[in-house]
């Protein structure tokens, strides 16, 4: 019996080496195959990827709040402290706005007259779904965050992430109550825009870092430090008009732009459905449909 | 029998903890901190995991652990699905084969190992997202991410040891 397993032992020993080591070489190749995988079949992966992070994203929503909290407790005492040179720069703010706030009166009741006169139909066709962020862009080489609203919600890819400031990304995968939305800085984002003011097209292009650059524009330019940039429409996927950020740098033909979302301070996102506006395009004019 | 099973639940779950742990810190590690431009440098949790647990316990942190903590990374951070856990395969093979030299030395040389490991790392992920990418991308964000986690390894070592010392001890 001794005799036996001691043979037995013996033999297993390379044998289990063997295992082991091609075990091993299976794991390896599970890797790269699923890497491989992810280029060819995106969906299918996406699919997999989302109904996962779906099972734990409410952790993740559990998780976030502490951050949140802190956060917001450092941002009220800096804030205290700054409050009577806030307070002055409120005031002098506020006198501006009242002029603009006088201006767009009076440019909103030209624009009304207007759309009466060519029967334009108004474009409240958007549908906002609004969805806490679950976790950060913590991603060496890839920049996107995970929020917590899904196909339940009228989630669906491709749909518009905004915040009060302007264009933070688009949704690149859809689980049920969680998806993941690819930040315009990401090097796989590519956003369909235009110059406010010389009405130049562009397309933003993101590269990882925090400023994403003006690509597809003529090289007789005439895009300056400052400019706004907004999105055109053209492509379909996003209404034209939105903010995307402001031309930051300009060193030879790299020209870039400054987001006027603040990526680090995302807690809140609103997903918007612009399928109505877009398709509002195509239907016939309604006279009777009123004026926002 | 019960009681034979009941030993056998915790002896499982005793087993399981290094790959446990590694999950749930990952997860952590992907929460929002809205701390200015930490994202991207955030330090690589599962690298320390697979170092420590193949120093200390290769036994409950086979190869397999590593790839599933990879691919946990990956999911959850939204990199290429296969590439955390590749590379995290490549360093788990790595710290195998050397574990003769950090068997008995004292913390700081396992940092400076580590510190090596970390650095080749970077370089490794840096080389593999451009093969994946099929384009030239700027180092610096791998660069400093490796710096970040060299500089979180204590304080996780000692998470991690004061973990197995608690619940590892007689398994």
């Amino acid at each position: 019996m001794k005799y036996r397993a001691g043979s037995v032992l013996r033999l297993a020993a390379p044998f289990r080496a063997l295992t082991q080591r091609s075990a091993f070489l299976f794991l390896i190749l599970a890797a790269i195959g699923l890497m491989i995988l992810g280029k060819a079949e995106t969906l299918l992966i996406e699919r997999v990827r989302s109904g996962i992070v779906d099972v734990v994203a409410p952790i993740m929503d559990v998780l976030s709040r502490p951050a949140a909290k802190v956060n917001a407790i450092v941002d009220e005492m800096r804030h205290l402290t700054e409050l009577r040179s806030e307070n002055q720069r409120l005031h002098l703010q506020n006198g501006q706005l009242l002029q603009w706030q006088e201006a767009a009166r009076k440019l909103s009741a030209e624009n009304a007259t207007l759309r009466n006169f060519f029967n334009i139909v108004p474009d409240s066709r958007v549908q906002f779904t609004s969805a806490r962020v679950i976790s950060d862009s913590v991603g060496v080489f890839a920049r996107s965050v995970l929020i917590k609203a899904g196909e339940h919600h009228g989630v669906t890819t491709g749909q518009a992430v905004i915040t009060g400031q302007g264009l933070a990304g688009r949704i690149l995968s859809v689980g049920d109550s969680s998806a993941r939305a690819l930040l315009i800085t990401d090097l796989n984002s590519r956003i369909p825009a235009i110059i406010e003011e010389s009405r130049e097209r562009a397309i933003v292009a993101g590269d990882n870092s925090g400023q994403p650059r003006l690509t597809f524009i003529g090289r007789d330019n005439q895009v300056e430090l400052g400019n706004r940039v907004v999105t055109s429409g053209h492509g379909g996927a996003f209404p034209p008009g939105l903010p995307v950020g402001v031309v930051s740098e300009i060193i030879g033909d790299i020209i870039r732009i400054q987001p006027y979302v603040r990526f680090n301070q995302l807690e809140f996102v609103q997903v918007a459905d612009f399928s109505g506006v877009i398709q509002a395009q195509d239907m016939p004019s309604d006279p009777e449909s009123g004026i926002p | 029998m019960p009681l034979g099973l009941l030993h056998w639940l915790d002896r499982l779950a005793r087993n399981l903890t290094p790959l446990t742990l590694s999950f749930l810190l990952v997860i952590y590690s992907a929460t929002p901190l809205r701390i200015p431009e930490f994202g991207p440098v955030a330090p690589n949790i599962g690298l320390i995991a697979t170092c420590y647990w193949g120093i200390y316990r290769p036994d409950l942190f086979p190869a397999t652990a590593a790839f599933a903590v990879g691919l946990w990374q990956d999911v959850l951070v939204g990199t290429p699905l296969g590439m955390n856990a590749l590379l995290l395969l490549a360093i788990h093979w790595f710290i195998l084969s050397q574990r003769p030299f950090f068997k008995g030395k004292s913390f700081a040389v396992v940092w400076w190992a580590f510190a090596l490991v970390a650095t080749s790392t970077a370089a490794l992920l840096w080389l593999i997202s451009m093969a994946y990418y099929g384009r030239l991308l700027n180092p610096t964000p791998a660069a400093f991410q490796g710096i970040m986690t060299v500089a979180l390894y204590p304080f996780l070592t000692w998470v991690f040891a004061r973990t197995q010392h608690a619940v590892l001890r007689q398994v």
